[in-house]
């Protein structure tokens, strides 16, 4: 048990050794594209995270189109032509994209109107009458507030 | 075949009587009024004990064949083997479909049981009518999980072994997230049952609107609770550095916490000062429904695709006509019976805190809203023929403004007064947090340079949010001090303890100001590198040198494991990353090791060997991650502080006499 227990001989000359590993800078050129892509056979997962074999080759892929000097954007356009805008993580503004883009303002406008007529409307009534408690509400009301810990 | 291995029959049985019983319960009212017996309303009291105690019966039966190993049942052949330590043994009761249905029938008929505990007293009246409503929603989901999904189910013959349970729900932060998550939703069914209670028999609002206070405050912690231990658990565990994805799984539980924060917002202003009333029964029924939705996209497998859906149709159909069941009545009940109550009390001002709860209202409305539709959208579209994706990139962009506009309601909301505010006094009172906010931001911006507006502009909104809320009880302590003579930490304590609805919602939004630190940290000043190293070798990321020391072999329970070491230099600490390969699964996991300090974490992952004892490595530096789970902390403590009660004034006075 104890043999294979350790394998990190090395550890104490490796202070002395160390050497300095810096990242690819190709690497990260590829991981920020591919953070923006989807691993077509993953469940919502960027392929620059998927474990996947697919998403192994587009990274093979992305890698060799930078080698040739392609922009991001040109890359990201090679996989919307093969896969279709399926594979952009952020939905293109066209068809049932568009609709997710304008979306979100569509709904704060209307939202945020009708919490303005709300209001309006509300300030405009003047305040009505109290309603009436009936002495059995009254009762009620006063236990529940009792139980409720004179809160 | 041994009786042991019988006994899980019993819990099926009991739960066929359940689905009966809650039927009853569910018929009672109307059985009531169709034959004129009033008595019988209280059957459903009766049944509701019963439904708890046959449901629980029936969970036993189940955790009961886990932990003997019972593989003649299908289920616990699924999720569970020999090898399986007893505690996830256990938790796999809810480690796939059939059981977490089952758990979450399983919660539901306990709450009820608590609401008969307290409605015998509190509100007898309406008790049958709510019991009722919850009756139907049992007998729902129980129609679901015996016909359609049935963790009782047997087969013939019995394997020797089981499978395992997904090595990734191994993890003690998963065993708690579901049930956490359960409660929270289930939690709203209560406010739901009572508001479809008081629509229907015209309950006055003043006396059920103090009711559900406590129980929505309750869900939506639990709700929170759960999406926390999510979030901690994806960190901890997917190894990819953080811990929200924007998954459809983690937007199901997050649009009913959206609404659900809505409501515990409005809902004060309705028991404040009575109005909204309508609106909140919408809200409420719109927030149990997106708990249904949630649980359902979840259990459905409908968000992988919506051909998946096909798969097993007979389920599909199943829950696709329960919703469209529970939506469509609630909602009719609602359009004919909600505007039975327009005794509101009017707004005097645009500027009072009423109207800012409003403002509260929309802006956490339009977020849910537009998570509701990134998260269907593409399975709409799929529908149709269409295949889009919409991911992380999107809900970042879209939800992010959104928030910060929460963040700058809620440090504007506290210092402006109900009714009508003087706005001279009020701009006074913004002066000083607005300059503090501001220079935060300055202050950002100088020191990290150019970049992304949200980070400066985060930071300043928090900021504000802070002062704001130090300057609020910095007011009252003042106030206090001056009256009573008090010492100043025996003033702020009771100035806390003495209006603890009012502290215990400030501590809860102190924690939200401490989470957007904390995903401002990591969100926008993370550090990465993706890299390879062999022993010794040592790599420089966010201002850490990290050494890769070498890796071991170590076996588990029920995996093989090879450990590798890697030295913080500096500190002298180490993290120990692991590749497990479990027995029963082919693809390796990844375990992360992370070193926390209050400031930052390092986090590093595996990845696969690149041959003569070099390895692929993943490491980040997340500034700040540790003010995230800090704060869901303070947050649950606001919220127990806000349910909190004093002690009885019997033994209060005594104690205020000799002081």
């Amino acid at each position: 048990m104890r043999a294979f227990l350790l394998v990190c001989l090395l550890a104490v000359p490796a202070v002395v050794l160390a050497d300095k590993v810096s990242e690819d800078p190709m690497e990260r050129r590829m991981l920020d594209i591919a953070r923006d892509l989807r691993c077509a056979v993953c469940q919502n997962q960027p392929v620059s995270e998927s474990h996947a074999p697919l998403a192994q080759d587009m990274r093979a892929i992305i890698r060799d189109q930078l080698k040739t000097g392609k922009s991001p954007d040109e890359i990201k356009r090679y996989f919307v032509d093969r896969y279709g805008d399926y594979v952009l993580m952020k939905p293109a503004t066209r068809g049932f994209g568009a609709i997710v883009w304008i979306g979100p303002v569509l709904l704060f406008v209307i939202i945020g109107i009708g919490g303005l007529v709300f209001l309006r409307r509300r300030l405009r009534t003047s305040l009505p009458a109290p309603v009436a408690l009936s002495a059995e509400d009254r009762k009620r009301i006063d236990r529940a507030r009792r139980e409720d810990g004179g809160a | 075949m041994p009786f042991s291995l019988q006994l899980v029959e019993f819990g099926h049985l009991a739960a066929h009587l359940a689905l009966a019983v809650a039927l009853l319960q569910g018929l009672a009212p109307l059985l009531a009024r169709a034959t004129g017996i009033p008595a019988l309303r209280r059957l459903s009291v009766s049944a509701a004990g019963v439904v708890f105690l046959l449901t629980t019966i029936g969970a036993a039966a189940l955790i009961h064949a886990f932990v003997i190993g019972n593989f003649s049942v299908k289920y616990v052949a699924q999720h569970s083997n020999e090898a399986l330590p007893l505690f996830y043994k256990v938790a796999a009761l809810w480690g796939g479909h059939e059981g977490s249905l089952y758990l979450w029938v399983w919660v539901l008929t306990f709450f009820t049981l608590l609401v008969v505990w307290r409605g015998r007293r509190e509100y007898p009246d309406h008790l049958p009518v709510i019991l009722s409503v919850q009756g139907w929603l049992t007998v729902g989901f129980f129609g679901l999980i015996l016909f359609l999904s049935n963790p009782f189910d047997r087969i013939f013959p019995a394997p020797a072994e089981g499978h395992d349970l997904n090595p990734l729900l191994q993890d003690p932060g998963m065993v708690i997230h579901p049930p956490m998550l359960y409660l929270g939703y289930v939690g709203f069914s209560v406010p739901f049952a009572f508001a479809i209670t008081a629509l229907l028999t015209n309950w006055k609002s003043e006396l059920w609107s103090g009711l559900i206070r406590r129980w929505t405050l309750v869900a939506w912690g639990f709700l929170t609770t759960g999406i926390m231990l999510g979030g901690w658990w994806a960190y901890y565990e997917l190894g990819w550095g953080g811990y929200w994805a924007w998954d459809p799984v983690e937007n199901a539980s997050f649009m009913p916490w959206l609404l659900g924060t809505a409501l515990v917002h409005s809902i004060t202003v309705q028991d404040r000062r009575r109005m909204l009333h309508t609106w909140n029964i919408f809200l409420v029924i719109a927030t149990f429904s997106l708990s249904l939705l949630g649980t359902f996209l979840v259990r459905s497998g409908v968000l992988s695709s919506v051909h998946s859906f096909a798969v097993d149709p007979g389920r599909g159909a199943y829950i696709l006509a329960f919703m469209v069941v529970v939506l469509g009545v609630s909602f009719g009940i609602f359009l004919v019976r909600g505007r039975y109550q327009q005794a509101e009390e009017a707004i005097s001002s645009m500027w009072s805190r009423e109207a800012l709860f409003v403002w509260n209202n929309v802006v956490f409305t339009v977020a849910c809203a537009s998570v509701l539709l990134g998260t269907l959208m593409p399975l709409v579209a799929d529908a149709f023929g269409h295949k889009i994706t919409v991911g992380a990139p999107y809900f970042n962009l879209v939800l992010v403004p959104i928030f910060l506009l929460a963040l700058a309601l809620m440090g504007t909301g506290p210092l402006v007064p109900w009714r009508k505010a003087n706005l001279e006094r009020v701009g006074r009172r913004l002066a000083i947090p607005f300059s503090a906010g501001v220079s935060a931001a300055l202050l950002l911006w100088f020191v990290f340079g150019n970049q992304y507006w949200v980070g400066p502009v985060g930071v300043g909104l928090v900021a504000f949010v802070l002062t704001t809320l130090g300057l609020d009880l910095n007011r009252s302590v003042r106030i206090r001090r001056a009256q009573l003579g008090e010492a100043l930490p025996r003033a702020v304590l009771g100035t806390v303890l003495g209006n603890r609805r009012h502290y215990g919602g400030m501590v809860v939004h102190l924690g939200i100001a401490i989470i957007a630190v904390g995903i401002v940290g990591s969100g926008l000043f993370r550090s990465e590198k993706t890299i390879t190293m062999a022993p010794g070798d040592v790599v420089e990321v966010g201002g850490e040198r990290l050494r890769f020391d070498g890796v071991r072999q170590l076996p588990g329970p029920n995996y093989r494991s090879i450990q590798a070491r890697v030295t913080i230099e500096g500190s002298g600490r180490a993290v120990y990353p692991e590749r497990r390969t479990y027995l029963k699964q082919e693809q390796p996991m990844s375990e992360t090791g992370i070193d926390s300090t209050p400031l930052r974490d390092v986090y590093v992952v595996m990845a696969e060997s690149a041959g003569d004892g070099r390895w692929g490595m993943q490491v980040y530096v997340n500034p700040l991650v540790q003010f995230i789970w800090f704060g869901g902390f303070v947050i649950i403590s606001g919220l127990a502080l806000g349910l909190s009660r004093k002690r009885k004034p019997a033994t209060e006075s005594p104690a205020r006499a000799t002081a």
